[in-house]
């Protein structure tokens, strides 16, 4: 098992801007991440039940389902899933955000816009790929 | 496809950004995504759109796509997906059926408790008679329950057809001959009929989806295949279609929608349900906050 | 009118919250838009988007209100309104996300403005997105998002 080549680590963008989710992608893709999308939290919910992933990257403001709501009904699911970690990257900067944010069971939050080498390095810890 | 290699190339040019451009835009309206190597493929069906309008340009294109003037957004699903109907097609959905979705459903039921299960719309019947006889085929608890299937349509043609029961062998080409032999009697060469039993066990019935009125006197499905429509439907549309869908099954009943139909354009009514083959859609259990 | 206003703001059911929201796009009028305009500044997140998309699909009757609601004093309810200009014909959203990013000074709402304009923008808008991109050079998001948007609307990358 630890000689088999090194699966790359999954991650799942949820935005409903297709810029930036098109620039998170180019980002995390030049770190080596494999990276796939989804508009909202619906079929970010259909993507998690679908394949693993190592990371889910949301906005809070969504169409049809919103970030926190997926947060929610992400961690009171069964199985592994419910236990995915989740950062949020939000416009949203007030102190109730984030406390929302942290209760609906996000591992961490940042505020939008956020830098190309700050998003790696942050997936990189929640991942596990920086130790 | 005849003729077309002559063809001479177009006077425009379409950019790889006015394709991601182009993507982008199909994907949020309908969820459709494709890889960079389908390229060619989206290219190529691009233009055939460009061509087929008229359209002068990918801009002038585009601007039409946008107001959807001529039903085109159907136009350029249409060209994007087969519409062909034959019995057992997305079959992945059947076998999710006998993999747990039917046993997920009587779980909360009496012994003989009634299963109801709706296509719509159902056309001329392939959808509706694939279920039963998938179900009488492959669900060893068959004979346990009391099924009722309604086919619905808004097309009252399409409902004649239907309640017949007759098709071209091309439509059975998915049957193995047992199958076959059980269900259908052949009428001609190339036409065979759906047996009697078979034809009285399906209610078809008229129902328009969008009309609320006309959706209040189906209630109770524990089960709802919605295939293939939705994605062509506005967002006004899928909206009232959702609600009236919602209201026409049971707590905790399912929607089936087709495989390039996604409920996240669609609602945000009913939560996302894995089973081993499908994905479905669940009306929550009880109302909540 | 009222009631149906009043009904949104105690309603927790998903499935009564967006009954009431079709019945008001059913309206449609000035009306309906007012009733549904406050809850751009809930602090419930599937109000607040829920009343993004049924505002979205009032296209024609909305556009009165837009001006205003792109010069909200909330950057919040700025950022929320550009996606109100999706649905509506070009150049009236050229037009009015243009103005706003000629002003706007928060990258935030500059950023969904674009995104907007990614889509729906005519070349009306490219001088626009070339100022946007000056004021906000330093930014970390903002020039990668006009060189796309620019990329998308002329055809050729910004």
């Amino acid at each position: 098992m630890a000689d088999t080549a090194r699966r790359a680590i999954h991650v799942l963008v949820v935005d409903d801007s297709s810029l930036v989710r098109l620039y998170y992608r180019a980002a995390l893709d030049k770190a080596g991440f494999h990276v796939e999308q989804a508009i909202n939290g619906i079929e970010a919910m259909e993507k998690v039940l679908s394949e693993p992933f190592d990371l889910v990257i949301l906005d809070v403001n969504m169409p049809r389902m919103d970030g926190l709501t997926f947060i929610r009904s992400l961690r009171a699911g069964r199985g592994e899933v419910a236990t995915v970690p989740a950062l949020m990257i939000s416009t949203e900067a007030g102190s109730q955000d984030v406390a929302d944010a942290r209760a609906a069971g996000a591992n961490m939050y940042l505020i939008k816009p956020v830098a190309e080498d700050e998003l790696v390095r942050h997936v990189g810890l929640l991942t596990g790929a920086i130790p | 496809m005849a003729g077309r290699t002559g063809r001479q190339s177009p006077a425009y040019d379409i950019t790889p950004d006015e394709v991601l451009r182009f993507c982008d835009f199909l994907y949020r309206r309908t969820g459709m995504s494709f890889s960079e190597d389908k390229r060619y493929y989206i290219d190529r069906r691009l233009r055939d759109r460009i061509d087929a309008t008229g359209s002068l340009s990918f801009q002038a294109y585009f601007s039409l796509l946008r107001a959807d003037a001529d039903h085109e957004i159907e136009q350029l699903i249409n060209s994007f997906t087969v519409n062909e109907t034959y019995f057992f097609r997305e079959d992945h959905q059947l076998k999710c059926l006998t993999a747990g979705l039917l046993d997920s459903i009587v779980s909360r039921k009496p012994p003989g408790g009634t299963v109801r299960i709706w296509s719509i719309p159902c056309a001329s019947g392939e959808e509706p008679y694939s279920i039963a006889i998938w179900l009488l085929e492959n669900w060893p608890q068959v004979d346990s329950y009391n099924i009722e299937i309604v086919g619905s349509d808004i097309d009252t043609r399409a409902l004649k057809a239907a309640a017949e029961g007759i098709y071209r062998d091309r439509a059975l080409m998915r049957l193995s001959r047992d199958i076959i032999s059980r269900y259908f009697i052949p009428i001609s060469d190339d036409r065979y009929q759906i047996d009697e039993g078979l034809r009285n066990s399906i209610e078809f019935t008229r129902a328009n989806l969008i009309d609320a009125r006309d959706m209040a006197t189906y209630r109770d499905f524990d089960l709802i295949f919605c295939r293939n429509v939705l994605i062509y439907f506005d967002d006004a549309s899928r909206r009232q279609t959702a609600e009236n869908l919602c209201d026409c099954l049971r707590p905790g009943g399912y929607i089936c929608l087709g495989h390039s139909e996604s409920m996240s354009r669609i609602s945000p009514l009913f939560s996302v349900s894995r089973f081993p083959d499908a994905i479905v859609y669940q009306k929550p259990e009880a109302d909540h906050g | 009118m009222p009631a149906l206003a009043a009904a949104l703001r105690r309603e927790g059911v998903p499935r009564v919250r967006e009954a009431i929201m079709t019945a008001l796009i059913r309206v449609g009028d000035a009306a309906s838009i007012e009733a549904i305009l406050p809850y751009l500044r809930s602090q419930d997140a599937a109000l607040r988007t829920a009343a993004v998309e049924a505002l979205c699909a009032l296209r024609e009757s909305l556009a009165p209100f837009m001006p205003q609601l792109l010069s909200d004093g909330d950057s919040d309810v700025r950022l929320l309104a550009t996606e109100l200009t999706r649905n509506m014909d070009a150049a009236q959203a050229t037009t009015l996300l243009c103005d706003l990013i000629e002003r706007e000074p928060h990258p935030n709402v500059c950023g969904a403005a674009i995104d907007v304009l990614a889509e729906v923008g005519t070349p009306e808008a490219l001088p626009s997105l070339e100022r946007c991109a000056a004021r906000f050079s330093a930014s970390p998001f903002l020039p990668f998002a006009i060189s796309a948007a620019i990329a998308r609307i002329s055809g050729v990358k910004g």
